[in-house]
């Protein structure tokens, strides 16, 4: 199986394109507070700034998502990940890797870029300690190989950060 | 089906306890991991060698699949084979009580040309996109969804320029762009009933998952693939205001001797209407008939 980060993704159908220049200018009239939309003419990738909030341990530190909208966006989620350096956070992997369930198997349709970025602000800001998740390395190598995080199988056990 | 849910316990806890990704080290749970892998793998093809919406077929089609199961499954098989028409099966993909609706409320439509009961469905759709609206959804996010289903509906009704056949409808509910989209809009009409009136649905949900009506709403209704329970079900016949009969085809016997097949009817609550004491009028009694076998809808007909 070829990953999709690794070959060329499919062009946005019409639906994906009409909804996405719809949440971009949503976007530039009401951005989600600490983020920033780097603009680019190119709607299938979005990279984003994020802005550590005040008084978490993310405070003053600044990161880039970078979000790639699948061809049958929002039906699909779209793919999110840190562009290294990666917050150090127990749910995000230093290959920028993401565990959070809304983008995977609990995405859905009535999400928007918007609301995923609030969820990572909020995962962000409710973290205690500023670790590596416990299994870090092994997961790093095994995306050696320019896997998608959505072909990860991921388990979520833990909503407190 | 949520394979997850069809693993072994120990093989859970051990994924769980350990990490975040499912990459595991000891052998162990990378045996169970693999075996999880492959059960899921075996589970998504067997779930697409069936089409989101099958043919009709006889109802004592099904007892090929219990010949070897319990005598009770057959002798109620034989019963609904005599009180049922026909049967048309749903893909198992966690969309099955949505997709059966679909097919059978446009269906329903496409038979009757019943102008008077598309124009009020019409106006709950309407009422619906006010509760959205109202609950803070952004209006871009579910109305593509809620354009098609109108569109579906209007091109049920004959004498149209867009007016389809039933072949044509068969063949929108199979394809992936048509049929998921629709299903959403569904998943988005219950998940606004359920919020709108959480006061009545919260111990429910507390019943079935010991979650908010909030949590419940965002992991159990608006994901796709996500399987349908009573309170969805409910829901949806409320806030769209159509009856729908459950059929249940299980292992309970009944006390009164004969084998008798249980069925429940889901009536709207007709917050605008008075309630009027003769109840039970012909505009709620079912014409949507769905077959539960535990995990699963399919499509009944009525003689």
């Amino acid at each position: 199986m070829t990953s999709p980060s690794a070959s060329t993704p499919k062009a946005l159908s019409k639906i994906a394109c009409n909804r996405l220049q719809k949440e971009l200018v949503e976007w530039q009239v009401n951005p989600p507070v600490g983020f920033k939309h780097k603009v680019t003419d190119d709607l299938q990738r979005w990279v984003i700034e994020v802005n550590g909030a005040p008084g978490t341990l993310y405070a003053n530190e600044t990161f880039q998502l970078q979000v790639d909208f699948p061809e049958h966006y929002p039906m699909e989620a779209p793919q999110v990940v840190f562009i290294p350096p990666a917050p150090l956070h127990p749910h995000i992997y230093s290959n920028g890797h993401i565990c959070l369930d809304i983008l995977y198997d609990s995405w859905s349709p009535a999400m928007t870029v918007s609301s995923v970025c609030i969820s990572i602000l909020s995962m962000l800001s409710s973290s205690t300690e500023k670790q590596r998740p416990a299994d870090n390395d092994r997961y790093v190598k095994k995306c050696r190989n320019g896997r998608s995080p959505k072909e990860t199988r991921w388990w979520f056990h833990d909503d407190k950060v | 089906m949520q394979n997850k849910e069809d693993l072994p316990a120990n093989a859970t806890v051990d994924v769980v306890t350990s990490g975040k990704a499912s990459e595991i080290d000891d052998w162990e749970t990378i045996k169970d991991n693999d075996i999880m892998q492959q059960q899921s793998a075996i589970l998504a093809e067997e779930a697409e060698k069936i089409q989101y919406v099958g043919d009709k077929e006889p109802v004592s089609s099904l007892a090929a699949e219990y010949q070897s199961g319990s005598a009770i499954l057959l002798e109620k098989i034989k019963v609904l084979n005599e009180q049922y028409a026909a049967l048309r099966r749903t893909r198992g993909d966690g969309n099955c009580f949505f997709r059966s609706f679909m097919f059978s409320y446009l269906e329903h439509i496409l038979e009757t040309q019943d102008q008077v009961e598309v124009d009020r469905v019409k106006a709950s759709v309407e009422k619906c996109r006010k509760t959205l609206l109202d609950l803070g959804y952004t209006e871009f996010t579910f109305e593509d969804f809620f354009g098609l289903f109108i569109e579906q509906l209007e091109s049920v009704l004959q004498g149209n320029e867009g007016s389809i056949s039933q072949e044509e409808l068969v063949a929108r509910c199979r394809d992936q762009s048509v049929s998921d989209y629709v299903v959403m809009f569904f998943r988005f009409v219950t998940s606004g009933e359920i919020k709108r009136r959480s006061e009545f649905f919260e111990p429910f949900i507390m019943g079935l998952s010991n979650a908010t009506v909030e949590q419940f709403c965002k992991s159990s209704v608006e994901p796709m693939g996500e399987e349908s329970d009573h309170v969805h079900i409910t829901a949806l016949s409320d806030a769209l205001g159509v009856p729908i009969r459950v059929v249940y085809l299980d292992r309970s016997s009944c006390d009164t001797g004969g084998t008798s097949v249980n069925h429940h009817d889901f009536i709207p609550t007709s917050e605008a209407l008075p309630s009027t004491a003769s109840g039970g009028s012909e505009a709620s009694k079912p014409y949507i008939t769905l077959l539960y076998r535990p995990g699963h809808y399919d499509i009944l007909y009525c003689k």
